[in-house]
């Protein structure tokens, strides 16, 4: 939006252009997930990334409410489980300078008690504070006055005996002289005199007042404190849901997202709103005087404010708040605030209003402040028929502020009664005062009489520390500390308050910091144990001998155990891994693509457009296919919406069908496999496929190619380009194996609404097949060849590229353009086929002891159809597992990572550091895998720490919305984020960067990177060095720089294959060394000749290759006999 | 033998229920190790029961079992007696066939997709219960065993629907459709009374074949109330505002009670009763009106919804419409036909709609015409489902609500006191500021104990007690709750009275009694 008066630019006097600029702000608190076909990892909290970790986390917590870390008994448990060690958790607090962690807070008898110890107490153990109803259920029903806490492991304290637990909590409760302690506020029906007395005193905080002076003076405070939190921490419909319990939220939402719903709908209503095309507000206003909601909730004023909508939605916003009397200066964190209460749909708008290209939005422009305008709108008319009714006031803040102001009395009794916090004796007289509201009798009298009630209540336990928060927390400390009643009346008040003070010294930030720390590092000590002692084993740190073939998978780590599977099965191939869109950014059009879909990163605009054609001589296949395939695209949109569509039509199809459909479900629900089999290959006789090739080459314009005016296909130069950048990024300039296969990934599964968070991140959520099959086929022409040699990476005459992609659901793996691979490769192939055949099952294998539903300890055979049948069943909520347990990332040569069993929890990234001494290449990676490694790692922690409110929940009630989202039934929330079946088994941790790269090197990066500092520098990602040379490894503290990790000396087990160590256990596996084959690779002379000639003219065949092949692993002892070796 | 292999078809599910419920409630069943036991169960259970069923339909179509088939008496009373008896005639069996089909298809489909949910033995249990129940409705043979299985349907669909309990929306739906259905249900057991009465039997034949000595009044009356029940379990005209609430339950829930099988338990009642409605031409046209209503309040709806749920809920709402209105219009075997197959076709779209974006690659639905599109009156009736929902608030609920308050605080402002009833123990209690009040008159009567020698003092002493009197009761206690007051909260009462009773709820209820009053 431009300003009205560009010579005179003045945004902050002009209201409208301060509210744009409010709305805008608000994409970083708002979800920002796109649509869900579009779906792509991104940091959750991406709106507060440029904070260090901690802050932002806290900071989120204070705007959202939204606890982002692991509960702490989650933390406990995993402490229990020895996955965090006692000592970890020590070296995470004394790590904390600030602490002071060996300041001595009081003396009992003649040991030190250290703020170490009480803090290792209170985050292994809990003390909180109870209510008071948890205190009287710890000790009237789990007798804790009779039985030692639990977890106590204290012996007493040297000489002297443990005094009896009554003994010690009367001890406790005189500390806070509570000499008279109840634990039933029904005692306090009747006021004894002493009681009445001490209470009396209590309650006046010291000072001359009366009682009820005091009460009401506490009362205005906490109106005026409430009051002034409207537009940061409270909306006003919250304010009066807790004050009412009537919630108008839970009235409004259900119209909000009818009609925002309608307005974002992609295609799944026949029938769209009027005006759609000029954004929901025009729409809103074109249909609200048609609406007879507000006549029938007799809304007061309802007619007047829909009869003046203004035109355009800040004004109306404007007006909005005016009307809710919002001051000026709170209407920011207004809008903040009622976005939040909503952030799913909020999201969406404001996600569709920053994608101005986004498809749908040509029809239907989406603009976050119509969406406000709207919410607010409605949101007041309801607002002021419950003001109205019940205070027969106007929904204004200053105006019910006043009313409060006047009778604190009632507001005390009415958010106490609300929040639920009254005894039921209280609550009974409450819920009958609210009742005689209703019919205007109740007095201010009643109301006086009620809060004076509550505040006798609560304080006879609030008063500075009760019973429950402090007698409670350090009778339940010197049980874990080992102090007797006596050592407990020795503490005297001062020194007991300075413990209590110390049990709450940490924030829940803080403590959860401190258990992720070490729980983090507990993981990055065994990793690095693993990666230390495999210094020097893996293979292809150099190419001294050529590889058999060579396999380029994505980076994604759930391609880690096929590479190691194959690696392990035949050592003889080397496996790469690099971001799966194989450096080719490009608008790809699929043979049967009405449109273009980007296949690269998200931040990524690709300048060219490659299609897929018919082959020669295909075109009257290709005739065919296209008619039967609209053929079954019609029956298809016939069973999926035209028998939902219609009335009388659908009658005749139902009746028509049912017969067909009902053993189809049969089938479909008992024989998935066998169905989705048959009816693969009637879909082939049926739609027979076309043999296609990739129209890529341009010729060279002299244009440059740009996301605006993109190309298509690309120039030789251009290939020439792509080719040699990835080829330098991955280190593979040299060595090449006579077969080099380009693997992308994706996941197909049946009823899957998240189908987009299990594909290739690199590619946005797409299947990065066709980059790799472009990728080959640019490496494979000639005239690339040539244009690489000049550039100094001379490729082998008899190497071929191939594409291929690899599902990583039902890990079948498709191979691309075998037509034109020379048939001198073909037995070379076929060779590979087979020994990735049966990479790929043992992969199933792997993957079949973490899925609780799979056949524990299964044979080759059995496992792959498990995986196989998960794939294609509809009920599956789990068809596989996605990114769930991923940890860290390695940047280096496989000679770093290959040897040890990683549990399918490691990036693997390709790098050559001996090819880059001046870090210009890893520059370039990080800049690239570290965003989407944290994007990816990141959504996971927080789906994992906070499923509910992260996440989007369980699977089982979704309900799939607009075709761009899911709800929870009909009228939720636009659900964000990973569901809970896809991040119910990760291990919530953040991402462990490992570079194989000097110190200094990448120093240096960091220093010039912005991007790079945001990341490590605020710690949403750990950055460690592994010293190309010394194997050395060094972690990055922000602030200090790399620190040399000395572990603690590990040996590590070695195992003969990896399912020896993995077989049997359903748990996630610390690292293990793999035995390594004695292959003396130099000895390798088979290799084909590097001699000039034509394409394939070698003499060589890489299946008889002089070397002997690594017998097949060993069968596994009790194995169930269907071991299968290909 | 085939009454026990009827009996079974509806007494397996009830069995796995108990089984699993019992397990879950004792602890035998319990958390993630035991899911495969509960699956087995209620899958074997379902399974069993659904080959009795196919069992039945070839021992039927052969001829080796009658229609009406008698296991036992369940209760006599006098000359009262229901008998434990099975129907098996077309209507019956196209329900039970397609009930313990789905009930088999949801449970093998819920091993995977509930898998660790919480409360998956609570979901199987309910599960088996609701397959149970439909089969008892289905097959029962007299009214009174259908509305038990009527109702045991219905209370496992609140309980469904209800199952994510711990949010709100889907507790408040669940019982919001548990109301409006139980409004059904006085209809079926009015039906009942007035078939026990009329007819003289409730068995189904009793009732069947008796129908066409009925008077047309009768008869009109007795199908009225059994359509009542009816448009309400298929959530016809009226009532159907309730089936878009239930969609808070997991998927499979929801294809198997409203997409599959309980929406047509209406349509079922109806076919049942057959010539029952043929007695009552004003039935049978109230019959077609409903559903012609409801067909197009379902079409027109369904045209703007934009989630899957809903959008297959409406539709269903247009065919199940079109089934009351094929009843009305006499077409019995169609309606019969159009049930089996929309259950089964429905409950397959239901159970496949979270991948319904990936099915149609992204296409959307085919838009209304254009002369359709332009209607932005109508579009936003559709869009607001006609108001029906608020309107029925507006009507009935909010003030039958308001007068439940009133007559509580009638209750216990009036009648309890009246009766003697004890008055709250809450106006007894004592608060800090009331013993601080009693602590400084203590204080004042110390003072003057202490403090009066001789008759001059004394009269001093009373004179100034009496002041005081005069100062605590009418000066400072008046302004709030002394004297003053009385007269003025006299009038406002009045006023209220008066405003109340010109109330529109009020006025009805003088109108109702009066009316009462006249017969």
């Amino acid at each position: 939006m431009t300003p009205p008066h560009p010579h005179h630019p003045e945004p902050a006097a002009d209201p409208r252009a301060r509210l744009r600029r409010a709305i805008e702000h608000l994409d970083h608190v708002l979800p920002g997930q796109a649509p869900i076909l579009n779906f792509v990892h991104h940091n959750t909290l991406h709106g507060f990334q440029h904070l260090p970790f901690e802050t932002a986390l806290e900071e989120a917590e204070k705007v959202t409410g939204i606890h982002a870390f692991w509960p702490e008994e989650t933390f406990r448990r995993h402490f229990a489980a020895g996955r965090i060690a006692a000592d970890e958790l020590e070296a995470t607090l004394d790590a904390r300078a600030e602490l002071d962690p060996d300041e001595i807070l009081a003396m009992a008898g003649d040991t030190p008690i250290t703020r170490r110890e009480v803090l290792r107490i209170s985050l292994l153990h809990g003390l909180e504070a109870l209510t008071p109803a948890q205190l009287i259920w710890r000790i009237e029903e789990e007798g804790a006055l009779r039985h030692v806490h639990p977890g106590v492991t204290q012996e007493p304290r040297t000489g002297r005996t443990s005094s009896p637990l009554p003994e010690l909590w009367a001890a406790c409760l005189d500390l806070f002289g509570l000499g008279e302690f109840r634990l039933h506020p029904e005692e306090l029906l009747d006021l004894s005199q002493t009681q009445a007395e001490t209470l009396s005193l209590r309650s006046r905080d010291g000072a001359a007042t009366g009682v009820n002076q005091a009460m009401r003076e506490h009362a205005l405070a906490r109106v005026e404190k409430d009051a002034a939190d409207i537009g940061q921490g409270l909306s006003l419909g919250e304010w009066l849901r807790r004050l009412t319990g009537r919630d108008t939220l839970a009235t409004v939402r259900p119209l909000l997202i009818r009609l925002g719903a309608a307005h974002l709908d992609e295609g799944l209503a026949a029938w769209n709103p009027p005006e759609r095309d000029r954004g929901l507000w025009a729409s809103f206003r074109a249909l609200a005087a048609r609406d007879a909601n507000w006549l029938l909730a007799e809304l007061p004023g309802a007619h007047e404010t829909l009869a003046a909508l203004p035109e355009d939605p800040l004004d109306a916003i404007l007006a909005a708040l005016e009307r809710l009397g919002i001051p000026d200066l709170r209407r920011e964190g207004y809008l903040a605030r009622i976005a939040l209460e909503i952030p799913g749909w909020s999201g969406q708008f404001n996600w569709r209003h920053h994608q101005p290209r986004y498809a749908a939005n040509r029809e239907a422009p989406a603009d976050l402040a119509d969406w406000l305008a709207l919410r607010l709108t409605v949101d007041g008319l309801w607002l002021s028929e419950l003001c109205r009714k019940t205070w027969a006031l106007d929904a204004r803040l200053d105006t019910l502020a006043a009313y409060f102001r006047a009778n604190p009395c009632e507001y005390l009794a009415r958010a106490a009664y609300h929040a639920g916090e009254l005894p039921e004796y209280l609550a009974t007289f409450a819920r009958r005062l609210l009742a005689d509201t209703h019919l205007q009798r109740a007095s201010l009298e009643s109301w006086r009489g009620l809060a004076d009630l509550i505040w006798t209540w609560q304080h006879s336990t609030e008063t500075g520390r009760g019973a429950h928060d402090g007698a409670w927390r350090i009778f339940v400390l010197a049980q874990h500390l080992g102090l007797s009643a006596a050592d407990v009346q020795a503490l005297g008040s001062t020194q007991g308050g300075r413990l209590l003070e110390v049990l709450d010294e940490l924030s829940p930030t803080q403590r959860g910091m401190i258990w992720l720390s070490a729980y983090e590092n507990h993981y990055r000590d065994a990793v690095f144990a693993a990666l230390r002692e495999n210094r020097g084993r893996g293979r292809w740190a150099t190419r001294a001998a050529r590889p058999e073939a060579q396999v380029i998978f994505c980076m994604d780590d759930r391609e880690e155990a096929i590479r190691r599977h194959l690696e392990e099965h035949n050592p003889r191939i080397e496996t790469l891994g690099a971001a799966g869109f194989f450096g080719v950014a490009m608008n790809w059009r699929g043979l049967d693509d009405a449109e273009v879909t980007p296949l690269c990163p998200v931040v990524v605009a690709p300048a060219h457009e490659v299609r897929e054609i018919p082959r020669p001589g295909a075109e009257q296949t290709r005739l065919i296919h296209d008619r039967r395939r609209s053929l079954s695209g019609a029956l298809n949109r016939l069973f999926h919406q035209e028998i939902r569509r219609n009335l009388f039509t659908s009658h005749l199809l139902i009746d028509a069908l049912a017969p067909l459909v009902a053993p189809l479900l049969g089938l479909r629900t008992f024989l998935p496999l066998a169905l989705e089999r048959i009816a693969r290959r009637i879909g082939e006789r049926f739609t027979p496929a076309v043999p296609t090739q990739l129209a890529l080459t341009a010729a060279d314009d002299g244009q440059p190619a740009t996301p605006e005016a993109p190309r298509l296909g690309l120039t030789d130069h251009e290939q020439a380009d792509r080719v040699a950048g990835f080829l330098r990024n991955t280190g593979l300039t040299d060595g090449f194996a006579p077969l080099v296969v380009l693997a992308g990934h994706g996941s197909i599964s049946r009823n899957n609404p998240h189908l987009a968070a299990y594909d290739c991140a690199a590619c946005s959520g797409r299947h990065g097949g066709p980059n790799a099959r472009a990728f080959a086929a640019m490496a494979n022409r000639p005239e690339i060849r040539e244009l690489l040699a000049q550039r100094g990476i001379s490729i082998p005459q008899d190497t071929w590229f191939l594409g291929s992609e690899h599902n990583t659901c039902d890990e079948e793996i498709l191979w691309y353009d075998l037509a034109d691979l020379p048939a001198s490769h073909r037995p070379a192939h076929a060779k590979l086929v087979v020994e990735l055949d049966h990479a790929r099952r043992w992969s199933a294998h792997e993957r079949c002891r973490r899925l609780a539903s799979a056949p524990r300890r299964p044979g080759l055979k059995q496992a792959l159809r498990h995986i196989v049948g998960r794939a294609a069943d509809f009920s599956q909520a789990r068809p596989e597992l996605g990114h769930a347990t991923n940890a860290f990332a390695v940047v280096g040569r496989r000679s770093v990572t290959q040897g040890a069993f990683f549990d399918r929890r490691v990036f693997l990234i390709s790098y050559d550091p001996t090819q880059d001494p001046d870090g210009k290449i890893v520059e370039g990676i990080l800049l690239n895998v570290g965003p989407v490694g944290a994007g990816i790692n990141l959504e996971y922690y927080f789906s994992t720490v906070n499923n509910e409110r992260f996440g989007c929940g369980s699977k089982t009630p979704h309900n799939v919305t607009g075709l761009f989202g899911v709800m929870e039934g009909a009228s939720s929330d636009l659900r964000t984020g990973l569901p809970r079946q896809m991040a119910e088994i990760h291990e919530a941790m953040r991402l462990q960067l490992v570079v194989e790269q000097t110190e200094e090197v990448l120093g240096a990066i960091y220093r010039r990177q912005p991007a790079i500092q945001e990341l490590v520098g605020n710690a949403w990602l750990h950055l460690s060095a592994i010293h190309p040379e010394t194997g050395e490894l060094s972690v990055f503290a922000p602030g200090t720089g790399f620190v040399p990790w000395h572990g603690k000396p590990h040996t590590l087990r070695e195992v003969e294959k990896s399912p020896d160590w993995y077989a049997g256990h359903s748990e996630p596996l610390p690292p293990v060394l793999i035995r390594q084959p004695d292959l003396l690779l130099t000895r390798d002379t088979s290799s084909p000749p590097l001699e000039k000639g034509g394409r394939g003219d070698f003499s060589g065949d890489p299946t008889r290759q002089g070397l002997k092949i690594p017998p097949n692993p060993p069968l596994r002892k009790g194995g169930t006999g269907d071991v299968l070796y290909a | 033998m085939p009454e026990i292999l009827v009996a079974l078809i509806p007494a397996l599910p009830f069995l796995a229920a108990l089984l699993i419920g019992g397990g879950a409630v004792t602890g035998w069943l319990d958390g993630e190790r035991c899911e495969k036991t509960t699956g087995r169960i209620a899958l074997g259970a379902a399974a069993i029961s659904f080959f009795l069923a196919l069992a039945l339909l070839y021992l039927r179509s052969t001829g080796q079992a009658p229609e009406q088939m008698e296991l036992g008496t369940w209760l006599t009373s006098g000359a009262y007696r229901i008998a434990l008896n099975f129907r098996a005639d077309a209507p019956g069996l196209a329900l039970s066939l397609v009930g313990s089909y789905f009930s088999l298809l949801v449970a093998r489909f819920s091993v995977n997709y509930m898998h660790r949910e919480p409360g998956y033995h609570r979901f199987f249990a309910l599960l088996s219960l609701f397959g149970g129940a439909m089969n008892l409705l289905a097959l029962g043979g007299n009214a009174t065993l259908t509305f038990m299985g009527w109702e045991i349907a219905g209370l496992c669909s609140y309980l469904l629907i209800a199952y994510a309990y711990d949010r709100d929306t889907a507790s408040r739906n669940a019982t919001r459709v548990f109301v409006t259905n139980r409004l059904g249900d006085a209809g079926f057991v009015l039906g009942i009374v007035l078939s026990f009465v009329w007819l003289g039997g409730i068995d189904w034949p009793v009732i069947l074949d008796h129908a066409a000595h009925l008077t047309p009044v009768q008869a009109t009356v007795v199908a009225g109330c059994f359509l009542l029940a009816a448009a309400a379990k298929s959530a016809q005209g009226p009532f159907a505002p309730w089936i878009a609430r239930a969609l808070e339950g997991p998927t499979p829930s929801s294809a198997f009670s409203y997409g599959a099988v309980m929406v047509h338990a209406g349509v079922f009642l109806l076919l049942r009763l057959e010539p029952l409605f043929e007695q009552s031409p004003p039935a049978m046209a109230l019959l077609a009106a409903l559903g012609l209503f409801t067909a197009l309040y379902g079409f027109l709806c369904g045209l703007v919804q934009t989630d899957v749920k809903s959008a297959l809920m409406f539709s269903t709402l247009g065919q199940v419409g079109l089934m009351f209105l094929a009843c009305g219009l006499g077409w019995w075997t169609l309606a019969t036909w159009h049930m089996a197959a929309h259950a089964v076709l429905r409950g397959y779209q239901f159970l496949s709609a979270p991948s319904l974006m990936h099915q149609t690659l992204g296409r959307r639905t085919r838009p209304v015409a254009p002369a359709l599109a332009g209607q932005r009156a109508l579009y936003a009736a559709a869009l607001q489902r006609f108001w029906l929902e608020p309107f029925l608030d507006w009507l009935l609920v909010r003030p039958v609500q308001n007068l439940s308050r009133d007559l509580e605080a009638f209750d216990e402002r009036a009648v309890n006191r009246l009766v003697g009833l004890p008055s709250p123990a809450v106006r007894a209690l004592s608060s800090l500021a009331q013993w601080e009040e009693q602590r400084l008159g203590a204080l004042q009567r110390a003072q003057h104990v202490g403090s009066a020698p001789g008759l001059f003092g004394r009269s001093t002493q009373t004179a100034a007690a009496l002041l005081h009197v005069f100062e605590e009761r009418w000066i400072l206690h008046g302004v709030s709750h002394g004297w003053i007051g009385p007269g003025r909260r006299l009038g406002h009462l009045l006023n209220r009275l008066e405003q109340r009773l010109a109330q529109p709820r009020y006025a009805f209820t003088l109108v109702i009694i009066l009316l009462l009053a006249a017969t």
